[in-house]
């Protein structure tokens, strides 16, 4: 049996209960931290919570060698860990479905994840938003710049009236410092790093969003699941200039407000009612 | 005032008039007598001493070169010559002419406008003969013909008159041959054979410093037979005297060569891809001394002194210290901190050097062999293609620890002053590459670091260069990324020796505007669709992106072309770099975000499907070859031939030349390592030879598997191939 277990937002307290109950029965868990991590807790602290141990796994021990999950759990009850939702945000349903080649049974215990927080913190309602996008380092895609991808999607939406979930790059174990991306950092300053982590903050990313969109209005969504999230809204230039504190940092672009949407943002996020396009 | 200053002032004088200026080369197969020929003019012009003229080898700076007796550096000197009551300046280059330094005579032909071809009367064209010919038609460089060694036809071989006439003119002919062949496809080359009439060709003895030409026996009155006479005679002093070679050869290059003005429209467009219509292409048409300085780099020497110097072709503007100049293929200005002429081994630094002439300048630290410099943001030059690739390569290691940061230095300067050098630094093992065109060019460098920079170094045995080549097309093939939500489906296919050829000559690549490489592709057989979704050129390869509209890959290219040419540089058989394919990108399938398809997905799968398209492509190793050719007594023959043939060698050809047989055929670079000794003792000494860089071929079947896994061995690669690798 393979159980994929979100571990939720913030720390060691942030899975649900049924969550911890089938991490806790667990014969073996492994869990992987570079699509996102618990800024609130670390793995010792994670296992001496739950007495587990857990095996933590590269993006390569996960994507080009998952035998050894595999393998595991055609035998034992394995836990697999990410933080959010397991299914969220990252790729693997394609372990999901190796271990369903191999005729393993699987199941999903769900976490709560950035999606959702987003829409509960800033009061955008769920139904309202239009496809997500990530913001990557520039050093960490191909091209100069912003990605077409992400001003495409942004445009997408706004043509809708959608609100647009912008995830910021996170990289873990995986920094500028470490061999493999040494060659592709530049010397950008201001985001948040440790000696192989990097997260790109709030201010980061809208100042790389102003270089197209300086007058849009943005949400800054930080911490969110901690017990001091934030939630600030102004445009692009202005949100550059300003520090959110600790990460993990989201941005999200309103489309057209609804009444009540557009007084949340103003009561909740500080907005400007005027820079807002309420319908 | 010396008359070494004077001379200095007089070419100063000179610079200014673009009609009596001539730059030239001196260029010819090993051995038959550039450089004597060139101190003979020096002479004459009064550079050095006439007595020592010929034993002096002036332009042979280096000791190495001394030693060897052989010209390794391209060298530059400029002098001055009356002909027609008018004074011409003259900026000569020397070339090398053994086969393992052709590089430099590529480079010196860009900088100048006309060729002198010099060919041993004894041994006639030479396969280097027809190298030079053919670097210099290919920069638009008009020849002339010196015919050498004549005195030994006369005294030594004692040939009569008649016997003499036919053997100078089969030479002839045999030259001319090659010119029209190399030009018969040049639209803007009219007729450029020689001939003895129109005074194109020159005869006579640099040893003895005599020379005849049609119009020096008009001139002198001297004829042939009396020629002949003072020869047989001994007289030679008096033959020097009377019909020195350096009015002769001078003369002729005054008359025949093109100066700056003429040559310049002609070349400009053989050599810059720029707006032909705009007033820096008008500029360096006029050659216009007062436009924006345009100066193109062919040589980058070190002086213990001046550092750097970057000397080159001057084709507008002037040249002038203090100017802030671009340097192609990099950011920002270089400031010029002097320039000057050369006078044989030395440096004369002048004020200012107009369009036209050769200079030679410091303070360009950006600048590489090959560079264009200049006032004003414009195309570069084509660059200067050389077309032997590296065949070899040899590991170099400094002695003590000190010297690491030294070696890796002098390394990078070493490919800076000559491109057909490739160095590998490896700052972990600090075991550096070199590779290099053969045993004595690489002999020479590394004797070089060791003398002249007092580095010690340890070095490994030369290594031959390899190549992989798919030998049939594949089909197509999926290429997954590590998550699994990207995929690509590539497939490879052998392109034609055609057009190889196009891409390593530079006469299609990504610098050029697009129009103009697909014309350049199609010419060489490329279908029209394919050459208008040519994505990228990597080596000898290239990228069609037959893709339609595919979301987000216009952003994902750049990691796919990463990811490519990972999997070219290090082929699948042994590491070692692709050449000659052509990758069709048909279609991908991508994640919607980027995080997940970004480089550790995107590169890693390219790659994947790169190489199973190959493999499915039947990839081979193939090794560098050699002409051979060994003039040989007939006695030795047997033996002659039997070294080509016992080193996996073909013989194509055996015929009689004179009183010598000339044994031709091809073996493989790596059997060839030791030849010179093996040969040596095989005929008692009595073979000439030449060895002539040939390309890659693929290793016969039999040899495949072994050759594979003893490169795999050196390199600490695994030792089992992949699975799908069973046709070897």
């Amino acid at each position: 049996m393979l159980t994929f277990i979100g571990l939720g937002l913030y720390d060691e307290r942030s899975i649900t209960v049924e969550g911890q109950a089938a991490l806790r029965s667990a014969d073996r868990a492994y869990a992987e931290f570079y699509t996102s991590k618990l800024i609130g807790t670390s793995v010792s602290d994670l296992e001496a919570h739950h007495d587990v141990d857990i095996e933590v796994r590269d993006r390569a021990g996960v994507e080009q060698h998952p035998e050894e999950i595999l393998e595991a759990a055609e035998s034992e009850d394995v836990a697999f860990l990410t933080a959010g939702d397991t299914m969220i945000s990252t790729t693997h349903v394609d372990l999901r479905l190796r271990a369903h080649d191999r005729g393993i049974e699987t199941r999903v215990i769900h976490g709560v994840t950035a999606q959702t927080a987003t829409s509960s913190l800033t009061g955008l309602q769920n139904y309202r938003f239009g496809k997500a996008t990530t913001l990557p380092f520039p050093y960490a895609h191909g091209a100069e710049g912003l990605p077409a991808s992400v001003t495409e999607t942004i445009d997408a939406n706004r043509e809708e009236g959608l609100h647009t979930v912008v995830y910021l790059d996170i990289k873990v174990g995986q920094g500028p410092t470490s061999s493999q991306n040494a060659k592709r950092s530049d010397d950008k300053v201001g985001h948040e790093r440790t000696e192989d982590d990097e997260y790109m903050t709030a201010d980061v990313g809208a100042e790389l969003l102003a270089e197209e969109y300086p007058d849009l209005v943005g949400v800054v969504v930080a911490r969110a699941g901690s017990p001091d999230p934030l939630v600030a809204a102004g445009t692009m230039t202005d949100l550059a200039e300003r520090e959110f504190g600790e990460p993990l940092h989201l941005l999200v672009i309103p489309g057209e407000c609804h009444l009540l949407e557009a007084d949340a943002l103003v009561e909740l996020a500080g907005a400007d009612r005027d820079a807002l396009d309420v319908v | 005032m010396g008359r070494r200053k004077k001379i200095v002032q007089e070419c100063e004088r000179l610079m200014d008039e673009p009609e009596n200026i001539r730059n030239i080369a001196i260029a010819a197969h090993v051995d038959h007598g550039k450089t004597t020929l060139s101190d003979n003019l020096l002479a004459g012009a009064g550079m050095i001493s006439d007595e020592t003229a010929g034993e002096q080898l002036a332009m042979d700076t280096e000791e190495d070169e001394q030693e060897r007796g052989i010209t390794i550096d391209a060298a530059n000197v400029s002098m001055t010559h009356e002909y027609e009551d008018t004074n011409h300046l003259i900026n000569l280059i020397d070339t090398p002419g053994h086969v393992d330094f052709g590089g430099d005579v590529t480079r010196a032909m860009r900088a100048v406008d006309g060729a002198l071809v010099v060919v041993d009367a004894v041994e006639g064209a030479m396969p280097q003969t027809e190298t030079v010919l053919r670097q210099a038609l290919r920069e638009g460089v008009k020849p002339t013909l010196f015919i050498n060694k004549v005195d030994r036809l006369i005294s030594e071989l004692q040939e009569g008159p008649e016997e003499m006439q036919q053997r100078l003119l089969s030479v002839i002919s045999d030259v001319n041959e090659l010119i029209r062949g190399m030009t018969q496809d040049m639209d803007d080359i009219e007729d450029w054979t020689v001939s003895v009439e129109d005074g194109t060709v020159g005869f006579g003895s640099a040893l003895y410093k005599w020379g005849v030409s049609m119009p020096s026996m008009q001139r002198t009155g001297m004829d042939f037979a009396e020629i002949m006479e003072l020869e047989r005679a001994d007289k030679r002093q008096e033959l020097h005297e009377k019909t020195p070679l350096s009015d002769v050869v001078l003369d002729m290059v005054c008359e025949h060569f093109p100066n700056p003005v003429d040559a310049q429209p002609r070349r400009i467009p053989r050599i810059w891809r720029g707006d032909d219509e705009s007033e820096l292409a008008e500029q360096m048409r006029l050659v216009d001394e007062n436009g924006d300085v345009v100066f193109m780099v062919t040589d980058i020497s070190m002086d213990p002194h001046a550092g750097e110097i970057a000397s080159g072709r001057v084709f507008s503007g002037s040249l002038e210290k203090g100017q802030e100049l671009y340097v192609s293929g990099t950011a920002g200005k270089n400031r010029v901190q002097s320039v000057g002429i050369y006078m044989g081994g030395e440096r004369e630094e002048v004020e200012q050097v107009p369009a036209g002439n050769i200079a030679a300048v410091t303070g360009l630290r950006d600048a590489i062999a090959g560079s264009t410099v200049s006032s004003v943001d414009m195309t570069p030059f084509e660059s200067i293609e050389h077309i032997s690739e590296p065949v070899i390569t040899k590991a170099v290691e400094a002695q003590t620890m000190d010297d690491l940061p030294k070696l890796i230095e002098t390394l990078r300067q070493v490919s800076k002053e000559d491109p057909t050098i490739q160095i590998e630094i490896n700052e972990d093992t600090g075991e550096h590459l070199i590779s290099g065109q053969g045993e004595l060019h690489l002999e020479v460098i590394t004797q070089r670091i060791e003398k002249n920079q007092g580095i010690p170094v340890n070095t490994g045995e030369p290594i031959v260069v390899y190549r992989e080549a798919p030998q049939e097309g594949s089909d197509e093939v999926e290429g997954i990324s590590p998550n699994r939500h990207n995929r690509f489906y590539i497939s490879v296919e052998p392109m034609s020796q055609e057009l190889v050829e196009t891409i390593k000559l530079g006469e299609a690549s990504m610098d050029m505007p697009e129009q103009e490489r697909r014309e350049a592709l199609q010419e060489a057989g490329m279908d029209k669709d394919t050459s208008q979704n040519v994505e990228h050129i990597h080596g000898s390869n290239i990228l069609i992106d037959d893709t339609k509209g595919i979301q987000h890959l216009n952003e994902t290219m750049e990691l796919v072309v990463e990811g490519l040419e990972e999997a070219l540089d290090n082929g699948p058989l042994a590491n070692e770099p692709v050449q000659g394919t052509l990758i069709r990108l048909h279609d991908a399938r991508l994640h919607e975000d980027t995080i997940h398809r970004g480089p550790a997905q995107v590169i890693p799968a390219t790659r994947e499907a790169v190489h199973k398209s190959l493999i499915d492509g039947q990839i081979k190793l193939l090794e560098p070859m050699q002409d051979v050719r060994i003039d040989v007594p007939n006695d030795h023959m047997g033996a002659a031939s039997g070294e080509i043939q016992g080193r996996r060698g073909r013989v194509d050809d055996m015929y009689q030349e004179g009183d010598l047989m000339v044994v031709e055929g091809i073996a493989p670079v790596d059997e060839m390592i030791g030849f010179a000794s093996d040969i040596r003792s095989a005929t008692e000494g009595r073979a000439s030879w030449n060895t002539e860089n040939a390309g890659f071929e693929v290793m016969s079947d039999s040899l495949q598997r072994d050759k594979t896994m003893e490169i795999r061995e050196r390199k600490g690669m695994k030792l089992e191939l992949p699975p799908s690798i069973d046709y070897i």
